[in-house]
C-alpha cells in the first residue's frame, strides 16, 4: 500500500486512477528495493512528499517524473528537424569561418605567424614589455611543442570574439535606445551567463553534428557575447547626459549623435566588455573540447580521461600563458583608448 | 526695440507627470505647485509664462534653484516640451515644427552655453568649437576658420588643439561660449553659463559677454541664481518663483520698486550703490538750480558719493553724451541707496 491511497480514494478518483498498479519496478531503486525483498512504501518516509513519484504509486494514471524528462526530450527531438532548417543555414558561415580561420592559423609558418602577432600585439598595446611578454610565451609554448594546438585555440578565439563584437555591439546599442528591450534582453543575458557552461553543449549536440565546427562556435559565442552586449548597453547609457543635451541642443540627428558622441564615448566600456569577451571565449574553448573544439583544450582533457598529469598541466599552463596574453594586450589597447578621453 | 518680440512665450505651463494635461486643469483652477506634488503627484514646472524677448537684448531669467529657470530656457529650444502654450521664435510657433524642421532651427537659429560646459571630451577645442558648423555639414575648411576666428575672439588662441579637460574650468567655458558663436546664430541660450567658475572668472567672463554683445548684438537669454550678474547684464529682468513670472521688466526699476516681499529679500543684500545708475534716481532739470558739476547718467551711485565726497546738498548735472538729460540731487541718491521695505513684511 502506498502513501496517498487514501486520498485518491477520498477524493473519488479511484477508478479514473485505475487499479490495476504494475509490479514491474519502475525505477533502479525500486528494482533494489524489491530485490532486497523490502516494500518501497514501508522503507520511505513517514509522510512522503506529493511528488509525482509518489503520487504515481497510488495512482497510476499519473505520469511520473521520469515522462517529463521523456517529453521535454521528445519534444525537443520533434522541434529539431524545423530548428534546423532555419539554424543550419544561418550558422553554415561560422562553420566556414572556424573552419578557414584554423587552417590558416595552422598553415602559415611559425616563422611569419609570430611576427605577425608580435605585431598585432605591439601596434594594439604600443608597449614594449607586452610585446615582449607576448614573445617569450609564444615562443615557450612552441618549445614544448604546443605551438599548433595553440594556434587552434587562438584562432577560435579570433572568430568567436570577432563575431561576438559584431552581433553584440549592434544589440548593446538597440538596447540603450529603448528601455523595452533592455528589459527584454537582460534575463535573456542574465539566463546566458548563469547557466552552467555544460548545459549549452547538450541541446546543441543534439542540433547541430559533432563533426561541424559551428557546435562549439555557437556554444563559445553564445557564452562570450553577454559582457560586450552588457558594457555596450551600459556604455552608451552612462554617457553624460549634458553633453547629450548639448547635442541635442546643436541639432545632432540620432546618427550624428551616435556616431559622434555616445560610441567614441562609450568606448572605453565597450573595450572593457571585449576584452571580458576574449576571456570568457578562452575559458569556453576549453570546455568545447568536450565536443570536439581543437586546441589547448584537448590535452586537459586528456590529461583527465588518462590520467596524464604532466599532459593536462602543461596544456593548462599554455592556456593561462594564453589568457595573460591576451588579457595583456587588449587591457594596454583598452588604457590607450582611455588616455585619448582624458589627456592630463 | 523692434515692432516684433524676438522670442515670444506666451500662457507657457509645465507640468512634470505622467498626465500632464489633466493636472494642468487643477492649475488652473488655482492648485499650487505643493498640493498638485501631494495631492496628484504632479510637479509644476511652469506656470503661465509670459515673456517677451527683444532682439539685440539680454534678457536675463533669475530665480532660486527650483524655480523653473533651466525648465524655461529648455523650452526655447523644445529640449523641454511644454504642457500648454505658445513658443513663437520670429513670429512662428515653435510647437509646430516637426523632428527635421526642429533640428534645422536648433542648427540654425539658436546656439546653447551650458552650466556644466558639457564639451565633447574626445574632441580638441577647435573640434568642440566646430561642432555646429559639423552638425549642419559644412566643409572642413570652412569649420576650422570659423572656429578659430572665434576661439581667437574669446582668447583662447594657442590653445585649439588641446582637449577640454586639459583646460581649467573659466577657459572650458570660453570653448563653451565660442561653440555657440560659431554657430552663428541670432539667438544665444545661457543655462547657468557662469555659475560653476569661481568669482573673478566669473567677473572676467560677464566682461567679455557684455564686449561681445556690443559688437555682434544678439538675442541673449541668460539664466543665473545671481543677482548682482542678472543686474551687470540684463536689458530686461525676468524674475521667476515656483516656475510663475514673480516681477519682469528693466533691472533698475524692479530694484527701485520691488513688487513682492521675495524680490525685496532678493535686493537687499546687494550693493545698491554699485548696480543703480544715475539715471534711475535723477530728476527732471530745474530752473534755477546750481549744479556742482556734469556726470554721465550710465554713471553707478558709487562713483557718484566718490565725486561729491560724500556731501549731500550738491546738485549735479546729467548728461547722456553731451545732451543734458536731467539733474541729481545727492538727497535723492541717499533715499535710493535704503531698500525699500513693505509693509507686509513687518
Amino acid at each position: 500500500m502506498a502513501f496517498y491511497d487514501g486520498l485518491f480514494e477520498k477524493l473519488g478518483l479511484r477508478e479514473w486512477c485505475g487499479t490495476g498498479k504494475s509490479d514491474a519496478p519502475l525505477s533502479m531503486s525500486d528494482l533494489l528495493n524489491q530485490s532486497s525483498g523490502a516494500d518501497a512504501a514501508n522503507s520511505g518516509p513517514v509522510f512522503p512528499f506529493p511528488s509525482l513519484d509518489n503520487l504515481n504509486e497510488s495512482c497510476a494514471n499519473l505520469s511520473q517524473t521520469r515522462d517529463v524528462t521523456k517529453g521535454i526530450e521528445d519534444g525537443f527531438l520533434a522541434a529539431k528537424p524545423a530548428l534546423k532548417t532555419v539554424l543550419d543555414p544561418i550558422t553554415q558561415p561560422l562553420s566556414w569561418l572556424l573552419d578557414s580561420a584554423l587552417y590558416t592559423f595552422s598553415a602559415v609558418p611559425w616563422f611569419i605567424m609570430i611576427p605577425i602577432l608580435l605585431a598585432i600585439s605591439w601596434f594594439s598595446s604600443k608597449s614594449k614589455g607586452v610585446t615582449a611578454f607576448v614573445a617569450i610565451s609564444i615562443l615557450l609554448l612552441a618549445f614544448v611543442d604546443h605551438y599548433d594546438v595553440a594556434m587552434q585555440t587562438l584562432s577560435i578565439i579570433f572568430v568567436c570574439t570577432g563575431i561576438s563584437v559584431l552581433l553584440g555591439v549592434p544589440v548593446g546599442i538597440a538596447m540603450s535606445k529603448s528601455d523595452r528591450l533592455e528589459r527584454a534582453v537582460v534575463p535573456v543575458l542574465d539566463l546566458l551567463q548563469t547557466l552552467p557552461t555544460f548545459v549549452y553543449l547538450i541541446p546543441l549536440i543534439f542540433l547541430f553534428s559533432v563533426t561541424e565546427s559551428k557546435l562549439y562556435g555557437v556554444a563559445i559565442i553564445l557564452y562570450a557575447i553577454v559582457p560586450v552586449i552588457r558594457l555596450t548597453n551600459l556604455g552608451i547609457r552612462l554617457v553624460d547626459k549634458d553633453v547629450i543635451e548639448a547635442a541635442n541642443a546643436f541639432g545632432m540627428s540620432s546618427k550624428q549623435k551616435l556616431i559622434g558622441v555616445q560610441l567614441p564615448l562609450a568606448l572605453p566600456n565597450i573595450m572593457a566588455g571585449i576584452n571580458q569577451t576574449i576571456m570568457m571565449s578562452l575559458a569556453m574553448v576549453v570546455i568545447a573540447s568536450l565536443v570536439s573544439a581543437p586546441g589547448l583544450g584537448v590535452n586537459v582533457l586528456r590529461g583527465i580521461r588518462n590520467l596524464e598529469l604532466g599532459v593536462g598541466i602543461v596544456a593548462g599552463i599554455g592556456i593561462v600563458l594564453l589568457a595573460v596574453i591576451l588579457d595583456r594586450v587588449s587591457k594596454a589597447a583598452l588604457s590607450r583608448v582611455d588616455m585619448t578621453h582624458k589627456t592630463h | 526695440m523692434s515692432s516684433q518680440p524676438k522670442v515670444r512665450l506666451r500662457g507657457l505651463f509645465k507640468i512634470f507627470g505622467s498626465d500632464g494635461l489633466a493636472a494642468l486643469e487643477y492649475v488652473k483652477q488655482g492648485l499650487g505647485k505643493e498640493d498638485l506634488l501631494a495631492q496628484y503627484q504632479h510637479v509644476l514646472g511652469l506656470q503661465n509664462i509670459d515673456v517677451d524677448m527683444q532682439a539685440g537684448e539680454i534678457t536675463v531669467v533669475m530665480g532660486l534653484s527650483g524655480s523653473g529657470k533651466s525648465t524655461l530656457i529648455r523650452h526655447l529650444n523644445r529640449l523641454i516640451d511644454p504642457t500648454a502654450g505658445e513658443i513663437l521664435i520670429d513670429g512662428e510657433d515653435v510647437m509646430k515644427l516637426n523632428e527635421d524642421e526642429l533640428r534645422v532651427m536648433r542648427q540654425t537659429r539658436m546656439s546653447m552655453v551650458f552650466q556644466k560646459f558639457a564639451l565633447l571630451p574626445h574632441r580638441t577645442v577647435v573640434q568642440n568649437a566646430a561642432m555646429a558648423l559639423k552638425v549642419r555639414g559644412e566643409s572642413e575648411a570652412v569649420q576650422n576658420a570659423e572656429a578659430m576666428k572665434w576661439l581667437d575672439r574669446v582668447g583662447l588662441q594657442g590653445y585649439e588643439n588641446h582637449y577640454p579637460a586639459q583646460l581649467s574650468g573659466g577657459m572650458q567655458q570660453r570653448v563653451g561660449i565660442a561653440r555657440a558663436l560659431t554657430a552663428n546664430t541670432d539667438i544665444m541660450l545661457m543655462d547657468e553659463a557662469f555659475s560653476a567658475l569661481d568669482p573673478l572668472i566669473r567677473t572676467d567672463m560677464q566682461d567679455l559677454l557684455l564686449e561681445l554683445q556690443q559688437e555682434l548684438n544678439k538675442t541673449i537669454v541668460f539664466i543665473t541664481h545671481d543677482l548682482d550678474e542678472a543686474l551687470k547684464l540684463a536689458d530686461h529682468l525676468v524674475i521667476l518663483k515656483d516656475g510663475a513670472v514673480v516681477q519682469q521688466g528693466e533691472p533698475q526699476g524692479i530694484l527701485l520698486n520691488p513688487n513682492d516681499p521675495y524680490i525685496e529679500d532678493f535686493v537687499s543684500d546687494i550693493n545698491r550703490a554699485r548696480v543703480l545708475k544715475v539715471r534711475s534716481v535723477m530728476g527732471k532739470v530745474k530752473k534755477g538750480a546750481k549744479y556742482a558739476g556734469d556726470v554721465q547718467m550710465s554713471d553707478n551711485l558709487e562713483s557718484m558719493i566718490a565725486l561729491s565726497n560724500g556731501e549731500t546738498n550738491k546738485i549735479y548735472r546729467v548728461l547722456d553724451g553731451d545732451k543734458v538729460v536731467g539733474q541729481l540731487d545727492m538727497l535723492d541718491l541717499v533715499r535710493a541707496l535704503v531698500p525699500r521695505v513693505s509693509g507686509s513684511k513687518g
